[in-house]
């Protein structure tokens, strides 16, 4: 016989990965969509918008002309890295804006995380308030923050990310939210 | 907790925003006297009633206007700068000298 408890650590209500340590890179100007869409990118039509890739990748537009690129867990984010690398300044408006050092990434997901992220940030980030492929720039745990609505419905999952300098200190508030709902935390990425 | 919305991200809390200053139409930077610049950089006309601000919303570090009554604390309207910025502004400055 299935014990509740054993089932309830196989599927636990929230989980918690670190994706700080795959790449991600961001772009910026009046020709960067085009640049974008020429690489093969699916961009969303509106800010504040994100888009899955077909890869696992994901583009989040967070202005009407920037937009920041998650790596994929199944190329360890290598497509992405490859567009950082080959990004030269010419005479089109298409910045680069490197992104892997300045932020720490997290991947949270479960049925919970709605009321988790509600204990640090005043914005609603429940359904249907906060749907999926919506973006959020705000304040959690007083930092800024981006949330990134990453899952469905039925298996909503943030993308978070903040200032990399305050890694430990939003790591620890984020844990201590979790601890309420039995979250179990990853070290490693997905 | 006192809201504000931006015109990018939606209602949002007041202690999410950074204050830029009252919004003043720029002299030629190139033509203008020091007396106009100095005017422009250091003086605020520091009016009580509706005036016009530069916001910033930090999170995303995204800049806009708001119309807000300075003895109310009201905030009429908020605004995407591009309503009165419409076109591009170049800045012709005259080639600077070394040393």
């Amino acid at each position: 016989m299935t014990s509740l408890k054993a089932h309830e650590l196989l599927t636990p209500p929230c989980r918690l990965i670190d994706q700080t340590d795959l790449p991600r890179v961001g772009f910026r100007g009046a020709h960067s969509a085009e640049y974008l869409t020429a690489r093969g990118f699916t961009l969303p039509d509106a800010p504040n918008r994100a888009t899955a890739q077909a890869d696992g990748s994901w583009v989040a537009r967070l202005s009407q002309n920037e937009y920041l690129l998650l790596g994929s867990p199944a190329d360890q984010g290598q497509r992405i890295a490859d567009e950082e690398a080959r990004w030269e300044l010419d005479h089109r408006a298409h910045y680069l804006l490197p992104r892997q050092d300045s932020h720490a990434c997290v991947l949270l997901s479960g049925t919970v995380i709605a009321q988790v992220m509600a204990k640090l940030c005043g914005v609603d980030l429940s359904f249907p308030a906060f749907k999926p492929g919506a973006v959020a720039q705000t304040a959690a745990a007083r930092i800024n923050v981006i949330v990134i609505h990453s899952g469905s419905v039925e298996a909503p999952a943030f993308h978070i990310l903040w200032d990399r300098a305050s890694k430990d200190y939003f790591d620890g508030a984020l844990r201590d939210a979790l601890e309420e709902f039995g979250g179990v935390g990853l070290a490693d990425r997905a | 907790m006192k809201i504000m919305m931006c015109p990018l991200n939606g209602p949002r809390n007041i202690s999410e925003f950074t204050y830029g200053g009252e919004f003043k139409p720029m002299p030629d930077p190139v033509n203008c006297s020091d007396a106009e610049w100095a005017d422009y950089v250091f003086n605020t006309d520091n009016l009580a009633g509706v005036v016009r601000e530069w916001w910033m919303h930090t999170p995303s570090s995204y800049w806009f206007l708001a119309e807000r009554h300075t003895v109310t604390d009201e905030i009429l309207r908020t605004f995407d700068p591009k309503e009165l910025f419409t076109h591009r502004v170049d800045f012709n400055t005259p080639q600077e000298i070394a040393g």
